[in-house]
């Protein structure tokens, strides 16, 4: 089936042309058409080439106990390399984020340096008990000295103490940071001695449970899948911003920061972007609507599909639903509504103008990237329209469900497509102004158009010719992989 | 009913009347070992000298594994005191050890009096003004040593003073 698509890549340039209102391409558009040709790799869906996908990313799930092994052989090899105890070696690699060559150099440079440092002992030994019967500095009572205990900063404290101090922070979900408890001693205590001191068998397995969280969260590595519920650890060959899908519970989410992927749009950005949402949310509240007035007839207009190019059911005008202009503007070629023209002399205008002007701004990519989201929603509809028309057409003999199914890899392409779409617009908002925000600005509008062409043909599947359906889902994946290829972060 | 914290505060209040520390003073409630009232006097060479700071600490059955909840009952004018009396204090919060008793914790706060951090604002005015203006901000600290007074002479009689104390308990 991909062998077709790859045949078809050739009409390709005449396809982008039928939208262009029959202007001629510019050079632009030639280069970015050859930039196509030039990759003719297979565009299966599921399974991306490694070679060309943008999105391409090796991982694999583990289950708890693959997780342990794992991590545990890692210690091992530390505590052999380091001659250190396997609590020690745990800490160090906690610690460090499980760089071990780092580790072992600075251990070796200089071993009790890269200890205090590491908060794993301290600079100078002390020793706080006075006396054959010494006082507890916490509990303030006098104990025999063998009742004492204590880490390597040499702060004894008695047993029931420490035991109350673990308690305590356990119960708080502290185990990996727990500190001495002399004043201003940052000493770790590790595993070995709170697993010795604690006297509740229970406390000693929630320590172990938090205390896997802890290594697991530190490793660049690994990953807990955040399905609810769900057990899973991704493990990755590199800890990158790319896609993550848990065959468990379905859940697909960023491995490097765990929330909805979020390409091309950065871990750190998207996190931006988001707050900024949260808190802008009131102001952005108004533009919820689903419905609006035809430009031409003002007849009231509800938007019920994801697709942009709305036409009116009265006096059939082709619209934007983004912008309310004309749809035949909106053409490969000139596409402008994607785009956010600013003001030009916004620095020598007020401060009220500029914060004016702000909020303008940040409205436009809100719109935007909110529109998207609620045209996927939307579209989720379309998809399983799709599935019970394609039912009754196997039912009724009308071809068999593979010969139906390219129409919910349309939908499930579309779905892709418009998600990379929404979270370009993020990625836009915090551009800086330049030649590469124009190149992005660019091939945004270029997604943008085909996305919403294979939005209109989807919706209309049934009287699409087949052939240019599976065109317009080639051009579409293609504007999207080019727009990955130059700007995700690899 | 004696517990690890009740013990552990018979011993810091014998410790603060055998050692008392200079400017700070303080005693459990008369029926209740887990509330303590304190005073702290304003620091000399400070806006604050001569200032007598009433505060109330609260225990719970984790101290001293976790920190009391102390509280200016005195009106405050500080960077790092909020509206209501609570401190923005490290030793208090993340850098709290067991090893701290009320003595030190009383001390730290007059020293927090001496040294204000306007980095962790808690007081965003008086921040500032410590800042940027700090006769302005020595003005204010005036008017609440004065009426930091007015708290000891008029105790028991003024009704917001005692409604005050009620609320504590
Ligand atoms: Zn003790
Ligand atoms: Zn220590
Ligand atoms: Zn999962
Ligand atoms: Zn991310
Ligand atoms: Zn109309
Ligand atoms: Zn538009």
């Amino acid at each position: 089936m991909s062998g077709d698509v790859n045949r078809q890549l050739s009409h390709m340039s005449e396809a982008s042309s039928c939208y262009s209102d029959g202007n001629s391409s510019e050079d632009m558009d030639e280069d970015i058409d050859q930039y196509y040709m030039d990759t003719t790799d297979d565009l299966d869906l599921d399974c991306p080439s490694k070679t060309d996908d943008p999105e391409y990313f090796e991982y694999e799930p583990l289950q708890v106990m693959d997780a342990e092994r794992l991590l545990n052989e890692e210690i091992e090899a530390l505590c052999t390399k380091l001659k250190v105890s396997p609590s020690m070696a745990k800490m160090l690699l906690l610690r460090h984020n499980w760089q071990k060559e780092e580790i072992i150099e600075n251990y070796q440079k200089d071993p009790s340096g890269f200890l205090i440092d590491s908060h794993l002992t301290s600079r100078r030994k002390h020793d706080n008990l006075i006396g054959p019967r010494p006082m507890c500095s916490v509990c303030c009572v006098n104990y025999p000295r063998d009742r004492f205990h204590g880490v390597t900063c040499g702060h004894m404290f008695c047993q029931d103490c420490w035991d109350m101090h673990f308690q305590t922070q356990i119960q708080d979900g502290i185990t990996t940071a727990i500190e001495c408890m002399a004043k201003e001693c940052p000493v770790l205590v590790t595993e070995d001695f709170v697993c010795e001191v604690l006297t509740q068998p229970k406390l000693r397995d929630k320590y172990s449970k938090f205390s896997f969280n802890d290594l697991i969260k530190s490793h660049p590595k690994l990953r807990f899948c955040p399905g609810v519920d769900c057990a899973v650890i991704i493990k990755a060959k590199e800890s990158k911003a790319k896609k993550v899908e848990c065959q468990t519970c379905k859940a697909s989410f960023c491995f490097r920061c765990g929330i909805s992927y979020h390409a091309p749009t950065e871990c750190d950005v998207i996190k931006r972007w988001l707050t900024k949402c949260e808190d802008d949310s009131e102001t952005a509240n108004y533009i919820s609507a689903h419905t609006k007035d035809c430009p031409r007839c003002h007849v009231c207009i509800e938007k019920n599909g994801g697709c942009n190019h709305m036409q009116c059911p009265e006096c059939k005008y082709d619209f934007c639903w983004m912008c309310l202009g004309d749809w035949k503007s909106h053409g490969s070629e000139y596409y402008e509504c994607s785009r956010y023209k600013e003001n030009p002399n916004i620095a020598n205008e007020s401060v009220h103008v500029q914060a004016r002007e702000a909020l303008k701004k940040y409205l436009f990519y809100y719109e935007r990237w909110e529109n998207h989201a609620k045209s996927l929603q939307l579209e989720e509809t379309t998809t399983s329209k799709i599935t019970t028309r394609t039912q009754e057409k196997v039912m009724n003999n009308q071809g068999t469900w593979i010969d139906w199914q390219y129409l919910l890899r349309a939908a499930a392409l579309l779905k892709k497509c418009r998600y990379t779409l929404q979270y370009t617009y993020p990625y836009a908002y915090y551009m800086d102004k330049g030649s590469r925000k124009v190149l992005f600005e660019y091939q945004q509008a270029q997604l943008e158009a085909e996305v919403e062409n294979l939005s209109w043909k989807v919706e209309r599947a049934e009287i699409t010719d087949r052939g240019d359906l599976e065109n317009q889902m080639d051009v579409a994946e293609k504007r999207r992989q080019t727009l990955l290829k130059d700007f995700l972060e690899v | 009913m004696t517990t690890p914290a009740r013990r552990r505060l018979m011993r810091d209040f014998k410790r603060l009347q055998e050692d008392p520390p200079s400017g700070v003073s303080g005693a459990p409630s008369d029926n209740n070992i887990m509330l303590w009232n304190a005073v702290i006097f304003g620091p000399h060479d400070t806006p604050f000298e001569d200032g007598t700071f009433k505060l109330t600490i609260e225990f719970t059955e984790e101290y001293p594994n976790k920190p009391p909840t102390v509280r200016f009952i005195s009106k405050m004018f500080h960077p790092n005191v909020y509206a209501d009396g609570s401190i923005c204090l490290d030793i208090l919060q993340n850098r709290w050890s067991p090893t701290y008793d009320v003595s030190a914790i009383l001390t730290s706060i007059q020293s927090l009096l001496h040294d204000p951090n306007p980095n962790s604002p808690a007081n965003n005015e008086a921040a500032q003004l410590y800042r940027e203006n700090r006769r302005e901000y020595e003005k204010k600290v005036a008017a609440i040593v004065q009426e930091s007074w007015n708290d000891d002479d008029d105790e028991g009689e003024e009704d917001e003073e005692e409604e005050e104390s009620k609320a504590g308990s």
